[in-house]
């Protein structure tokens, strides 16, 4: 009862070429945000250029009042300066965030639409691997987690590609041997940084999904505390459950550990970079070194080249901070494309077969699962009206043929044909009533449940639906009767009630073919028999199918369809 | 902040690390701090040195000492930032750790009487976000705080030395930043950072519906509506995210303005200061670079204080569920289990915590060790609430259950349910292997023992047909085994478990009479020297016991 290494390993081991996916597919998303990033980046480079002429100010003002000894109030033109240019800083730094959040928000919203249009593409087959907690985490965390990328991130990237040089402008002719101290020093930065950066990013990926399948985990385990505790094993779990959060404080500072080189670098560089200064422009001054403008520098020169100093490698540290959270976006990226790049079974559309009087049909069709075939040559003509006991022993193909049928699952060979035309999950959506054998409950009220397919149903077309299928019977004891909350896996509601809501369900939408799958399952004789009966007279001029291994069912159903591992037997 | 103390108390353990933090992020800041102050001074120093040098006295400054100590602080700094991060990391996540084995631990009891009721989703949602969201409690709240606390304390006094009234409006201007400002930037973003965390609660839960229900929607052609919803949702949450980015964006803004004016003050008093020749010129130098180093100690303050809020309340939500009551309360010395296994239902009545309709009357029942009974009757008639009194599931309200004579109330809890095998109609299977779902029934289950067990449950033809046996991975609740092999799968659990008394709950509930039958026909042979307790409302399997019960409306009588 663990997360096998192995599992994790095969989850974590994926090569470069996905990395490049995932950075290409970032990429391709920021374009809709271009000019916010722009925007934000602008909003950056101007509160740089703030910083310069602050320092120039503040240098002029010390070496008046220091050396050349005038009054403070007569350098009235630099405080007037500052103090303008304090105004002006601040708002860059409001601009930069609000207008980077502007793109990263833009892109969260798009990100979700499209991955609910695939969990819709996917269908119930599809979805089947991924635990449900790790498919929400993916909508809401993972999404959450490119918002950086988009804020910080990208527009940080342009201040970086156009501070640092505004910068050294400005240094040259003050100084130049501070200005080639800069030039040189700046660009070994980013190769170190884009070395360091690469093991950052793929180890980041891995922390995200441990993250995510944790989430699956707990979920799992919580849903089966109950279990557990019936074997006792809720110690054994605990020792689990420290297992993997110890497996991912290790696999999340593993990443950080390389995370945090770079910036360790930069910080080397940034406070290097000071030190040299300090030191040059302090020997020049005391006249002890002779190279470059060392000799003839004044002291406002060269408290501005120290003042600089720091900020020069500010944009580059501060990228660094972000590679983080580019790191996290690939991470992220990673988990959203398992969803979004995942193959969808290709049902066709509209591809008519006039001449064809049969309601449903199936010819020829075959399924199989890996190599386990699950459906063999199947051919079946249903004609309208006509009420059918589908039987077999269970593991015989029953769901899986109504799956098809239902379009959630694609044929393997041949075609499944409804009213003429391959059929496809909307369509059949709208043809087909269906009252699954493990109907799902919602949170919500009863009378909601039963007014999914239309939730602005007249509430006496509900009522009579929940009246027919028996829900009223025990609605009624509720304390708000079809008002009545319930949900989490129909939750106070037993396996034979959440049934009868699945049939009213079908009662209300009144489609032309009914499917339903083991409707008596959960009851006793006598109620079954009353259900049937019901049965009967609603869906009398309705194509009725009927999953079933009950004799009465079987019985009372005009046409009985067997399925034998697979095959249909006569 | 009562609910930010009681996480506080878990922090103990982890002392060590949280305190190693703590040292090198003052360490870093302050060296930070000092390495500008030192280098501006020097330079300012070197200045007026070299004028009177170039005046053509002798140099009397000793600038060895000042350049080494700007060479030990940049280096102090660099290892410094590079330490702090890893242990402050480091310690959150083993706090975190810590956190999530003892909110599981909490969990235990408290299932599955009293936390049945609660949704999965959310109680994900507590458990890992939630409990993630406490990482800011340390490296975002704490650590800061104290480290602006000691940074600005020593900024001032430091500062004092040199210039008494530049120190006080300089730590005066520095406790706005770093405790008025915070201040009013968390009393305005507390809203918002309690909203969120309600929202991708709320979110989650709703999205965990529309995944596990997706049929039925699709069916129903209902999926656009939830997604719909849901997109609106997430706007909904982006808008707040909005709201409270704004906010940190003005208090940056206004921090940084803040720092400005201050440093314009400084760099004026500074002046007048050297003008009245109470300070030197490279003094005011150094007190005008201190200055503005200093506030970098207060910069993450207002985005820490905004965080409290969105801690405080993922505190309380897993505060809540961790002082939930049990529904049973444990005896202060347990007794032994006895050595036989006579059950008795003497008078018990029962009705669920805060519900006015009782769901059990009266009940009278005897069932000896060996002794075989079935309960039969109608959804809902409490056949089910029964077997859950007799596993402790809750207590009942009148009357009492015996185990070899003894209340049952008397024995630990989790040691009686080692008395029971349980085979009802939801088999939980778990995200894992088959082996391991098997294996949990009995972790040290010989491989014999597992075959013996595989082939009773006649479960040996479906493994032998899977690619990969029984290292076959069933996903969540077992969705890619069908209902007869999860049950089969279950049935193998309780030959492993080999308990002595068998609770068949609906135990073939939704088989086909071929499984139904092949269940019971290997249950007879296995159930022979055991207790059974089967409740049904079929008359299929009622071979297998000797007395058959009728229960209605919560009313027990024997057929």
């Amino acid at each position: 009862m663990q997360l096998t290494e192995t599992a994790n390993q095969a989850y974590f081991d994926k090569n470069k070429a996905r990395e490049k996916t995932c950075a290409d597919w970032l990429k391709e998303q920021s374009k809709a945000v271009r000019k916010l990033i722009l925007f934000a980046a602008i909003a950056g480079i101007t509160n740089g250029v703030g910083v310069i002429i602050q320092s120039a100010m503040l240098s002029v003002i010390l070496q008046a009042v220091i050396i050349d000894k005038l009054p403070w109030a007569s350098a009235i033109t630099p405080f007037i300066m500052l103090a303008a240019v304090f105004i002006l800083r601040s708002m860059c730094v409001y601009c930069h965030q609000t207008w980077g959040f502007e793109a990263g928000a833009k892109v969260r919203g798009s990100v979700r639409h499209q991955l609910f249009a695939r969990i819709l593409a996917l269908g119930p087959a599809g979805i089947k691997h991924y635990q449900s907690g790790e498919l929400a985490a993916v909508t809401l965390e993972q999404v959450d987690a490119l918002e950086n990328y988009f804020s910080r991130y990208l527009p940080q990237q342009m201040i970086v590609g156009a501070l640092p040089l505004i910068m050294i402008i400005a240094v040259m002719p003050v100084n130049w041997v501070v200005g080639l101290i800069f030039l040189f020093t700046g660009p070994l930065v980013p190769i170190f940084m884009a070395l360091v950066g690469l093991g950052a990013a793929s180890a980041n990926r891995s922390q995200f999904l441990a993250m995510a399948r944790m989430s699956g985990y707990f979920l799992d385990r919580l849903q089966g505390l109950a279990t557990l505790k019936l074997f006792g094993q809720t110690t054994q779990e605990l020792v689990n459950i420290n297992k993997v959060a110890d497996g991912f404080r290790e696999k999340t500072m593993a990443v950080l550990r390389i995370a945090f080189l770079s910036s360790a670098l930069l910080e080397f560089f940034s406070a290097v970079a000071v030190a040299l200064v300090a030191v040059y422009v302090g020997l020049g001054l005391l006249g002890l070194i002779h190279f470059g403008p060392a000799e003839h520098i004044s002291l406002s020169e060269a408290l501005f080249v120290l003042l600089l100093a720091p900020e020069f490698f500010m944009p580059l540290r501060q990228l660094a901070i972000n590679y983080h959270d580019r790191a996290a976006a690939l991470g992220a990226t990673d988990a959203i494309l398992a969803i979004l790049d995942q193959d969808t079974e290709l049902l066709e559309t509209s591809d008519s077969h006039p001449g064809s009087t049969d309601l449903i049909e199936f010819i020829n069709v075959c399924k199989s699962y890996d190599k386990r075939q699950v459906l063999t040559d199947i051919n079946l003509h249903i004609a309208a009206g006509e009420k059918i006991a589908l039987v077999g022993e269970s593991g015989a193909g029953k769901t899986t043929l109504l799956n098809l049928l239902l379009g959630f699952e694609a044929v393997t060979e041949g075609r499944v044909l409804l009213n003429s035309l391959m059929v496809n999950r909307k369509y059949a959506a709208k043809a087909i009533a269906w009252a699954g054998q493990n109907a799902y409950i919602f949170h919500g009220t009863i009378k909601e449940n039963i007014a999914l397919a239309d939730p602005d149903a007249p509430e006496q077309s509900i009522i009579d639906a929940a009246r027919a299928a028996g829900v009223t019977e025990f609605s009624a004891q509720m304390p708000e009767g079809l008002l009545t909350p319930v949900g989490e896996r129909g939750y106070g509601l037993s396996g034979g009630q959440v049934q009868r809501i699945a049939l009213a369900r079908a009662f209300l939408k009144n489609a032309g073919i009914v499917l339903l799958d083991e409707p008596t399952a959960n009851l006793d004789a006598a109620n079954k028999r009353l259900l049937l009966d019901t049965i009967e007279k609603l869906f009398i001029d309705k194509t009725l199918i009927i999953a079933s291994h009950d004799a009465e069912v079987i019985q009372r159903m005009d046409r009985r369809i067997e399925l034998q591992q697979g095959q249909l037997v006569s | 902040m009562k609910d930010l103390w009681y996480f506080l108390k878990l922090f103990k353990p982890h002392g060590d690390w949280l305190a190693g933090g703590v040292f090198l992020s003052l360490l870093t800041a302050l060296a930070s701090i000092a390495l500008l102050t030192l280098s501006g001074w020097f330079i300012s120093a070197s200045a007026i040195a070299g004028l009177v040098a170039v005046d053509g006295n002798a140099l009397a400054f000793n600038f060895m000492l000042p350049a080494a100590q700007i060479r030990a602080l940049a280096i102090t700094r660099t290892l410094g930032r590079y330490g702090e991060r890893l242990v402050t990391h480091e310690a959150t996540f083993r706090l975190l750790a810590g956190i999530r084995s003892w909110f599981f631990q909490q969990l235990v009891p408290l299932v599955p009487g009293r936390l049945s009721a609660m949704r999965s989703g959310d109680l994900l949602s507590r458990m890992t976000a939630d409990i993630d969201a406490l990482d800011a409690l340390y490296l975002r709240l704490l650590l800061p705080a104290v480290v602006a606390a000691v940074g600005v304390t020593a900024v001032t006094v430091f500062l004092a030395f040199y210039a008494p009234v530049i120190s006080l409006t300089t730590g005066l201007m520095l406790i706005i930043a770093s405790i008025w400002v915070p201040w009013v930037f968390n009393r305005l973003g507390r809203a918002g950072a309690k909203e969120i965390v309600g929202l991708a609660a709320y979110f989650r839960i709703r999205q965990i519906d529309m995944i596990q229900g997706l049929a039925d929607l699709i069916a129903n052609q209902a999926y656009r509506r939830f997604s719909g919803f849901l997109e609106q949702f997430s706007d909904l949450m982006i808008n707040t995210h909005r709201r409270n980015n704004r906010l940190s964006a003005i208090s940056l803004a206004f921090t940084m303005l803040l720092s400005q004016i201050t440093l314009l003050m400084a760099l004026v008093l500074a002046a007048m200061a050297f003008e009245d020749s109470l300070l030197s010129g490279p003094d005011s130098a150094l007190v005008v670079f201190r200055v503005i180093a200093a506030f970098e100690l207060a910069a993450p303050l207002p985005q820490a204080m905004q965080m409290l809020a969105k801690t405080q309340k993922a505190a309380r939500r897993i505060r809540q569920v961790a002082e939930m009551t049990p529904t049973i309360t444990k005896p202060t010395q347990p007794l032994a289990l006895p050595g036989n296994y006579d059950l008795q239902f003497i008078d018990v009545s029962f009705r669920y915590p805060d519900q006015p309709v009782w769901v059990l009357k009266n009940i009278n029942l005897n069932i000896s060790q060996g002794g075989k009974i079935a309960i039969v009757g109608a959804n809902g008639s409490g056949k089910t609430t029964l077997l859950q009194l007799l596993m402790r599931y809750y207590d009942p309200e009148q009357g009492s259950v015996l185990l070899a004579g003894q209340n049952i109330r008397q024995f630990d809890a989790d040691e009686l349910m080692s008395c029971f095998g349980v085979l009802s109609q939801r088999s939980q299977l778990f995200a894992a292997t088959i082996k391991e779902n098997l294996l949990i029934a009995k972790p040290t289950a010989s491989a014999t023992e597992l075959a013996t067990a595989i082939k009773a449950a006649g479960l040996e033809n479906y493994i032998g047909y899977l690619p990969k046996g029984l290292d076959t991975w069933v996903g969540e609740s077992g969705v890619k085994v069908s209902g007869g092999e999860a049950r089969r799968i279950a049935l193998a659990r309780l030959y492993l478990k080999n308990a002595p008394v068998l609770i068949l709950d609906e135990p073939t509930e939704g088989l086909d009479s071929d499984t139904e039958r092949d269940v019971f026909k290997s249950l007879a042979d296995f159930a022979k020297y055991k207790t059974v307790i089967m409740v049904t409302h079929r008359e299929a399997g009622l071979e297998l016991v000797d007395v058959v019960y009728c229960m209605e409306q919560g009313v027990l009588s024997e057929l």
